[in-house]
């Protein structure tokens, strides 16, 4: 499946901004079959400096500074990636939970997606013992750490309430349990804690999720927006697969990933500091396409269930 | 000399003091002493200084250790509980700990060969990564560590090393050998206090200190000065101290040393980093920063790519580091070291990483997250204390005390059990260590007392290690009050390291030809001038408000004796402008309807409520004191205390019965003259003790610019819509120029003379005039941004003023006037604040976020 991207984020500022700077992670992965086809970033007014890198986690950041005032900001992402996943496995053949934790403390590598970094509290994800306490109830002795982590999403899924009313960004994570409701990040914040708190390594993954506008069938929650999902290590044989506990379904070809990290606070896709008092304005728009043609006729079709 | 009758009976009394003191010393079994040796018997060091004390005998040793105490106070060496706003004075043990060249010996080796290894461990761990690769270190045992700072992975340290500035806890164990209890290597705290406490133990026993032969901690800080030097990418390197403000639980300590190193003490809001370099904001604009000492966590250094909350840091620091173009001490990431979970592998990574084993032992720490050591763990429970493998504690299950096992009922101790062999790497077990005793000062006698000791390291600039001949020691009252836990209140004591041989001071001192002669001391920070400013601002509205009630006063006594009915209208006129001006500077809260004369005379000197009042103005200035607290003398910090503590107005305590009278008219008079005369004694200090370079100019430039408005300020309440003689009397006696207008005209007050003298006259130090020739004095000689020779807008100004004032005549002067010239002073702060206070323009963290789904 090829998808074309465009998101845009404007800043209004009631007073005029001396200057900004700012890190975005707003490039697609090229990575874990999803290709960047084309990807690219721009900002108004233009920044005086503007600088590429990749951070720890693999991650494309851009650093831009604008140090001329100005009253309004707006970046804009417009990129072509390919999706084009392999199937997850069968969940049963996934090893024990408990091995895939035992190989995950034992771990031998500090690289990029190594397991152990995932392993601990995160900025915005600190463990909780009544999520761990949760989480138990899924992760019966021995049983596959697949099967038993989709027992989990599932059990979110029902759980809680998608309400965008509920929390917002400053919620604490132990609040948004005890309410049983949220967003998107806060699913995948939870279950992130409910996993990492089994021992077992799970990553924050952001991204897109393509609108089906079919008829008759409930709309997509995320389509639309970013939306942001999680990563779970089944052991050295299987690596990272990806679930989406706000839909209940195992990432294939509709989702398209930006970034991969601990939390929210290692991929947030605008992060700045700018000089100016007074308030400012946000606004957002996500538009992700499919494109005719050279789309794969049997993804299309796929039933997904909400 | 005494006669030798008199010799025999004295040195009898002297032994006998050793020998009561030595016969109530009684260590505990099993630990070791450092004064008493197994069988009981001092030794021979400790013998030498309890024989020099007992010269002194009991009342004299009680006399210098409470000479040590008011210094302690007096130089203001305090610290901060986490999150509480008052100081604390650091308490000192009266007596130091010994330790002799040879036990020394050991002790620097042991530390030189552990900076080296931690140096080593972290260049591998956020270099090549060997250690992982080969299995010889868990990657979760580091990946596990808040302080393990990703961003710096791959990154290549300005000057080589990722350590710069290390420190050991250690302690003695019951066999009399010495362990490390924990690695600090983030922002190692300790070194000033234990320069604050050599200053005050070498002061309270001076003959002692050099007959003991001392090891002086002098040329430590010059090695440390001299490796932070050699870590900068150009030569002549700017070296800032980067601090977490005046909050910081340790800033007393970060003020001393950045004074003492000559280090420029800097917040995040001074530093601007652009263009992947580092500059600090300056009245004479952006100046490039070469090496950084930071006082604040990783976690807080860079809000762009850490903590996006932080207002600690600068945002864009990680980009220069990354870019070598800033030597650090220590490197952002530096502080992952001091994970117990990475102690454990240390016995094993020595002989790997440096072909030896550790010369001191860690404490013996077992990692719960590799199987084998969470089996013995759980095995063995009840001998060890669990704590957290990373940081203080783990997130409800244990807080930074840590548990003993043995302490706890089954059901907990299941828990605990439970929670280990759940997630194993978030726990470490240590073994309880007996900490060995040495002697404290209580209550006249000798005590033995659990200590620990932390000692310091330094790279030198020949890429070695230099170990400070001292310490900061911790003396505790109980065994299990422990080294563990810095936070706990426990004294502090100098460390002396005896030399065998006398020191030779000669080597102390920089070698006379390196000495490079400068006589401006680099650059003013921004924010360092607005608070000079802003104090000099407070100190004179300080005295302005005195002023005000001191009159006020003398006015109310005054109609008190002489009280007829007709004079009453007249009497009245000067009293309601007084009071009108207090309440207009919001000097009192209380209704001026309401309340008595001498009560609001009372609240404006005291009431620390009201936001006018002498005593807030003086709050403030102090406030704004503390934080430029390193280029202000001990004298000036001292006054300052002093200043606030007499504008509590107390009454004095032999006034008895239940309910204390509020003070009377005199009292008040009283009390305001006192605090007027410590405004003139910091007057003084400022003008005769305060180099005059930008950082005076700014003192004095706030306290000009103040005076000027301050004096307007008079002139229209007092001079204004037909004054009376005695309000124009106030006039004068406000800006303190009586005796000069007696002796210039014969009359009473008039109003031209009166304004000539309060606005225009250039030879009143308090007159309108003369503070504008002062302020473009000042402003002419600060440095500019462009090299164009045009003047700046503040000089614009103030010449303009000067000028102004130097031509005007008295009779044209009336409130509309006056009001206009002290807009335009008031505008002249506010430009000046606009060309010099770079750091003000506030930041704001733009929070990104998208929609969520």
């Amino acid at each position: 499946m090829i998808y074309d991207i465009r998101h845009t984020t404007s800043y209004t500022y009631a007073a005029p901004v001396a200057s900004a700077r700012c890190l975005l992670r707003l490039l697609p992965r090229d990575d874990g079959g999803q290709r960047l086809l084309r990807g690219e970033v721009e900002l108004a007014p233009q920044p005086c400096r503007r600088k590429e890198r990749v951070d720890f986690f693999g991650n494309r950041v851009i650093a831009a500074s604008v140090d001329t005032p100005h009253n309004a900001l707006r970046i804009t992402l417009e990129a072509r990636v390919e999706v084009r996943r392999l199937q997850p496995p069968a969940a049963a053949l996934t090893p024990g939970w408990e091995t895939a934790q035992r190989a995950a403390a034992s771990f031998q590598s500090l690289a990029p997606q190594s397991p152990a970094h995932f392993l601990f509290p995160g900025r915005l994800t600190a463990l909780q013992p009544p999520v761990t306490a949760y989480a138990r109830e899924s992760f019966l002795a021995s049983r596959p750490v697949l099967e038993a982590a989709m027992e989990l999403m599932r059990r979110i899924h029902a759980d809680f309430k998608y309400d965008p009313e509920a929390t917002d960004i400053t919620t604490p994570l132990d609040e948004t349990f005890r309410r049983r409701s949220g967003v998107c990040q806060d699913f995948a914040h939870i279950m992130i804690v409910a996993l990492r708190g089994l021992g077992l390594p799970a990553a924050y993954v952001s991204g897109y999720l393509r609108t089906l506008p079919a008829p008759g069938r409930n709309r997509l929650e995320g389509a639309d927006a970013s939306h942001a999902w999680i990563s779970v290590w089944c052991g050295a044989a299987f690596g990272w697969l990806q679930l989406d506990p706000t839909n209940n379904m195992m990432v294939c070809d509709e989702h398209i990933v930006l970034a991969v990290g601990r939390d929210y606070a290692d991929v947030s896709p605008i992060d700045g500091v700018i000089l100016g008092a007074g308030k400012q304005k946000l606004d957002v728009s996500v538009d992700v396409k499919a494109i005719e043609g050279i789309s794969n006729p049997a993804n299309e079709l796929r039933q997904i269930n909400v | 000399m005494f006669p030798d009758a008199a010799v025999a009976p004295l040195a009898e009394a002297k032994s006998r003091r050793i020998a009561s003191w030595l016969s109530d010393y009684r260590p505990a079994q099993g630990t070791f002493d450092e004064l008493m040796d197994e069988a009981g018997r001092p030794r021979p060091h400790w013998l030498s200084l309890l024989e020099a004390l007992a010269e002194f005998g009991e009342a004299e040793i009680d006399q210098r250790f409470a000479r040590a105490s008011r210094r302690i106070d007096e130089m203001g060496i305090t610290y901060r509980v986490h999150g509480e706003a008052r100081e604390r004075p650091a308490p000192l043990s009266r007596l130091p700990l010994l330790l002799t060249q040879t036990e020394w010996a050991k002790i620097e080796r042991g530390i030189c060969q552990r900076a080296e290894l931690l140096d080593l461990l972290l260049r591998d761990v956020y270099g090549e990564n060997r250690l992982v690769a080969q299995g010889a270190l868990p990657a979760a045992a580091v990946a596990g560590s808040p302080e393990y700072v990703r961003p710096m992975s791959g990154v290549k340290p300005a000057g080589g090393r990722w350590l710069r500035f290390y420190a050991a806890d250690i302690a003695r164990g019951p066999d009399g050998e010495w362990r490390v209890l924990g690695d600090r290597a983030q922002a190692p705290s300790g070194s000033g206090y234990a320069l604050e406490n050599r200053l005050i133990m070498a002061r309270t026993f001076p003959s002692l200190f050099r007959d003991m032969n001392v090891r002086r901690l002098a040329s430590f800080f010059r090695d440390f000065r001299a490796g932070l030097a050699s870590a900068a990418p150009r030569a002549d390197p700017r070296i800032c101290l980067l601090t977490p403000g005046v909050f910081s639980e340790t800033y007393a300590e970060q003020v001393s040393l950045a004074r003492y190193l000559g280090l420029l003490l800097v917040e995040g809001d001074d530093l601007m980093a652009s263009d992947g370099k580092l500059f600090v904001r300056t009245i004479a604009g952006l100046k490039r920063v070469d090496v950084l000492w930071r006082r604040v966590d990783a976690d807080w250094c860079d809000p762009l790519e850490m903590n996006a909350g932080s207002r600690l840091g600068a945002p864009g620091l990680f980009e220069a580091i990354r870019q070598s173009a800033i030597g650090m001490a220590n490197m952002p990431g530096a502080g992952l070291v001091e994970a117990r979970a990475l102690m454990s592998f240390l016995p094993s990574l020595a002989p790997r990483l440096l072909g030896e084993d550790l010369r001191i032992a860690n404490i013996e720490t077992l990692w719960c997250g590799k199987e084998d050591a969470q089996t013995r763990v759980l095995a063995e429970l009840d001998s060890r204390r669990v704590k957290g493998a990373f940081g203080p504690g783990v997130f409800g299950r244990i807080d930074s005390r840590g548990i003993h096992a043995a302490g706890l009922g089954e059901g907990e101790k299941k828990r605990l059990a439970a929670a280990i062999a759940e997630r194993g790497m978030d726990f470490v077990a240590q073994e309880q260590l007996a900490l060995a005793t040495t002697p404290a000062w209580v209550d006249g006698a000798l005590r033995p007392r659990p200590f620990s000791l932390r000692v310091f390291a330094t790279a030198t600039r020949d890429d070695d290690w230099s170990v400070m001949p001292g310490g900061y020691c911790r003396v505790y009252d109980r065994q299990d009050a422990q080294a563990l836990y810095p936070e706990t209140e426990a004294p502090s004591a100098d460390v002396w390291v005896l030399s065998d041989a006398p020191i030779d001071v000669s080597t102390l001192m920089p070698p006379a030809e390196n000495a490079h002669i400068v006589r401006v001391p680099g650059v003013l920070p921004s924010r360092a001038a607005d608070n000079l400013f802003w104090m000099g601002r407070y100190l004179e509205r300080t005295e302005a408000v005195l002023r005000l009630a001191r009159c006020l006063c003398n006015r109310l006594s005054d109609r008190q004796i002489h009280q007829t009915d007709d004079a009453r209208h007249d009497d009245r006129q000067p009293i309601d402008r007084l009071l009108r001006q207090l309440v207009a500077w919001g000097c009192v809260n209380e209704n001026p309807r309401e309340t008595s004369a001498a009560a609001l005379a009372l609240s404006a000197v005291s009431d620390a409520a009201a936001y006018g009042s002498a005593r807030a103005c003086a709050r403030e200035a102090r406030r704004t004191a503390s934080i430029v607290r390193e280029r202000l003398s001990q004298d000036m910090w001292q006054l300052l205390r002093r200043l606030e503590t007499r504008l509590q107005c107390t009454v004095d305590s032999d006034r008895s019965g239940p309910a204390l009278e509020p003070p009377s008219e005199p009292e008040i008079v009283d009390c305001a003259d006192r605090a007027l005369q410590t405004l003139a004694a910091l007057s003084g200090l400022m003008d005769e003790n305060f180099n005059r370079v930008a950082g005076w100019s700014f003192l004095d430039l706030g306290k000009r610019v103040e005076r000027a408005i301050n004096t307007c300020r008079f002139a229209r309440q007092f001079a204004d819509g037909r004054p009376t003689m005695e309000s124009l009397d106030v006039l004068i006696e406000l800006i303190d120029s009586q005796i000069t207008y007696r002796g210039r005209y014969l009359s009473g007050a008039a109003l031209a003379p009166v304004h000539d003298m309060v606005l225009l006259d250039p030879f009143n130090p308090r007159s309108v005039a003369f503070q504008a020739a002062r302020i473009d004095d000042h402003l002419a000689g600060l440095p500019t941004l462009l090299d164009d020779g045009m003047m700046e807008k503040p000089r614009r100004m103030s010449t303009l003023l000067r000028a102004e004032l130097g031509s005007q005549e008295a009779q044209t002067l009336d409130a509309t006037v006056i009001l206009v010239i002290e807009q335009r002073f008031l505008s002249l702060a506010e430009a000046i604040s606009e060309r010099y206070f770079l750091h003000r323009q506030s930041a704001m963290t733009a929070s990104k976020r998208a929609q969520f789904a």
